[in-house]
């Protein structure tokens, strides 16, 4: 198992350090305080208090799972309903059809109008994100799987929530873990802009206010641990997938 | 009507009809003793499966009564284990899962029964289908005869009080087939749950039933109903050999001739 990763893990510090010499051959053509070279991002990265950067990277993170948590407990209800109920997905498809080429960004002024600058609107935004994604991928999902995957338990007097357990959500599950990884990326640029406003905790707040200090290497410090956030979900994912659909291969 | 107790599995005056109300199943009365096995045999669309769905309990609606030992089929008493043709695995489970699975919703007051009873359990059964060493794989890494070995053993896993199987060997080869039927009605033998057997294959019909019921199409007659005991009485192993085979054969091949 092991062996079988190394090539892949060498394979993605390679293209790290070449992401880091070009980097550096900018730095040296610009010559100018805005790009600052590696070295000395990493420097200003390393001198950050652990504290600091915990209290920040972990603003972030719970933001972000309580966002998708939320997105996932109320597509997976309404996704169900939709994709088990020909009755409620006639009534809810044109809600959604409706809704979702709304671009959700745009929504974020209603949101802090509605709910303030605080927690909820942030959160709220996140899950906004990620909620009608979530409720197509698991109707379709739901709709995806034969009617007959149902026959031998329903012939045995399976209850529906052991239908629910045992078929539906499973069938469903290698949908949802997908669409979770394509929005995770807009959720986590959503993020960013939220923690623009009303906040002292988080990286948006925090590459924003080394911008503002123009204190460079920390600003561009603060963008490489937001896309180590990033890569970490990322991996998440990967690792619930692993987990969870190793009967496909 | 002291026999009603143990008198089988008693269809009475079923009808089944699509909702645009054309017939799915014409008129069908059966009496299918207890701890019986019959082959039904039809061409398509002459509700061959739609019978076993209504039995299943998979059907919203039908008319008629279908009843075993006197009480509906449907009663909380009365277990179906059923055998799709498309084995009707859970491709998310395990082999060793899907069949727990089955076990715990088809009898739930044997939660009590520890794990270690009902793994002892579950490989009984599939050392019986001679599958033992495939409980942990995931049946879309099965071939379809290992599949199907995995649908049956679910299936008499379940001790079921009524065993339907709807065309169970037929996407298989013909040699996977034959080594299937034979581990079937070995395992029925030791486990005679009253059991119909829906096939397409008038060869299989007549090797696994005590009684043919050769359907027939357009839902307006009722079924032709053969009488197979003499080619049952044998051993698997002659059967194919035997006179009463040929003979068995070439009537049901009269029928069809006739009216399908």
């Amino acid at each position: 198992m092991k062996k079988r990763h190394l090539p892949h893990l060498l394979r993605l510090l390679f293209v790290f350090a070449g992401m880091n010499v070009i980097w550096y051959i900018a730095y040296l053509l610009m010559n100018h305080s805005i790009l600052p070279s590696p070295g000395a991002v990493y420097e200003a990265m390393f001198q950050l208090g652990a504290r600091d950067v915990a209290l920040n990277v972990g603003y972030s993170l719970l933001r972000i799972f309580e966002g998708v948590l939320l997105a996932l407990l109320l597509g997976l209800m309404v996704g169900l309903l939709m994709g088990r109920s020909p009755l409620w997905n006639r009534l809810l498809d044109p809600v959604v059809y409706l809704t979702y080429p709304i671009p959700k960004i745009a929504l974020l002024p209603v949101v802090m109008l509605f709910f303030g600058l605080g927690e909820t609107s942030k959160v709220l935004m996140i899950m906004l994100i990620l909620l009608f994604q979530v409720i197509i991928s698991v109707r379709d999902g739901v709709k995806a799987i034969p009617e007959s995957t149902y026959d031998v338990l329903t012939s045995i007097g399976a209850s529906s929530m052991q239908k629910f357990w045992n078929v539906t959500l499973p069938g469903a599950l290698s949908v949802i873990l997908s669409t979770i990884r394509i929005s995770l990326g807009t959720a986590i640029s959503v993020l960013f802009f939220t923690e623009i406003y009303g906040t002292e905790h988080g990286m948006g707040f925090f590459i924003m206010d080394a911008w503002l200090r123009l204190d460079y290497p920390e600003m561009y410090a603060g963008i490489m641990l937001f896309s180590l956030v990033g890569f970490v979900l990322f991996l998440l994912v990967d690792l619930l997938d692993y987990r969870f659909m190793k009967w496909r291969r | 009507m002291s026999s009603l107790k143990n008198s089988g599995l008693r269809i009475n005056n079923l009808h089944v009809a699509y909702e645009k109300g054309q017939l799915a199943l014409g008129e069908m009365n059966l009496t299918l003793p207890e701890h019986g096995i019959y082959t039904v045999i039809g061409p398509s669309g002459s509700g061959k499966s739609t019978l076993l769905r209504a039995i299943a309990g998979l059907l919203p609606g039908y008319e008629g009564e279908l009843l075993f030992n006197g009480r509906s089929v449907h009663d909380k008493e009365t277990l179906i284990g059923l055998v799709p043709q498309n084995y009707g695995l859970l491709p998310w489970k395990t082999v060793r899962d899907n069949i727990r699975i089955a076990m715990k919703i088809a009898r739930p007051g044997s939660g009590s029964t520890n794990r270690q009873e009902q793994d002892v359990q579950i490989l009984h059964w599939l050392e019986s289908m001679g599958i033992a060493g495939l409980a942990g794989r995931f049946p879309l890494s099965l071939s379809g005869g290992q599949q199907q070995r995995v649908a049956i053993a679910r299936a008499f896993a379940i001790l079921p009080t009524i065993l339907l199987l709807d065309e169970p060997f037929s996407a298989l080869d013909a040699i996977t087939r034959e080594g299937l039927q034979q581990i079937f009605i070995d395992n029925w033998q030791a486990h005679p749950a009253t059991t119909l057997f829906v096939t397409h294959d008038i060869e299989e019909a007549i090797l696994l039933g005590q009684k043919i019921i050769v359907m027939l199409p357009g839902q307006q007659e009722p079924p032709e109903i053969l009488d197979n005991s003499a080619v049952f009485a044998m051993k698997h192993v002659d059967k194919r050999e035997s006179d009463e085979y040929f003979e068995q054969s070439k009537r049901i091949r009269k029928v069809m001739m006739e009216k399908w």
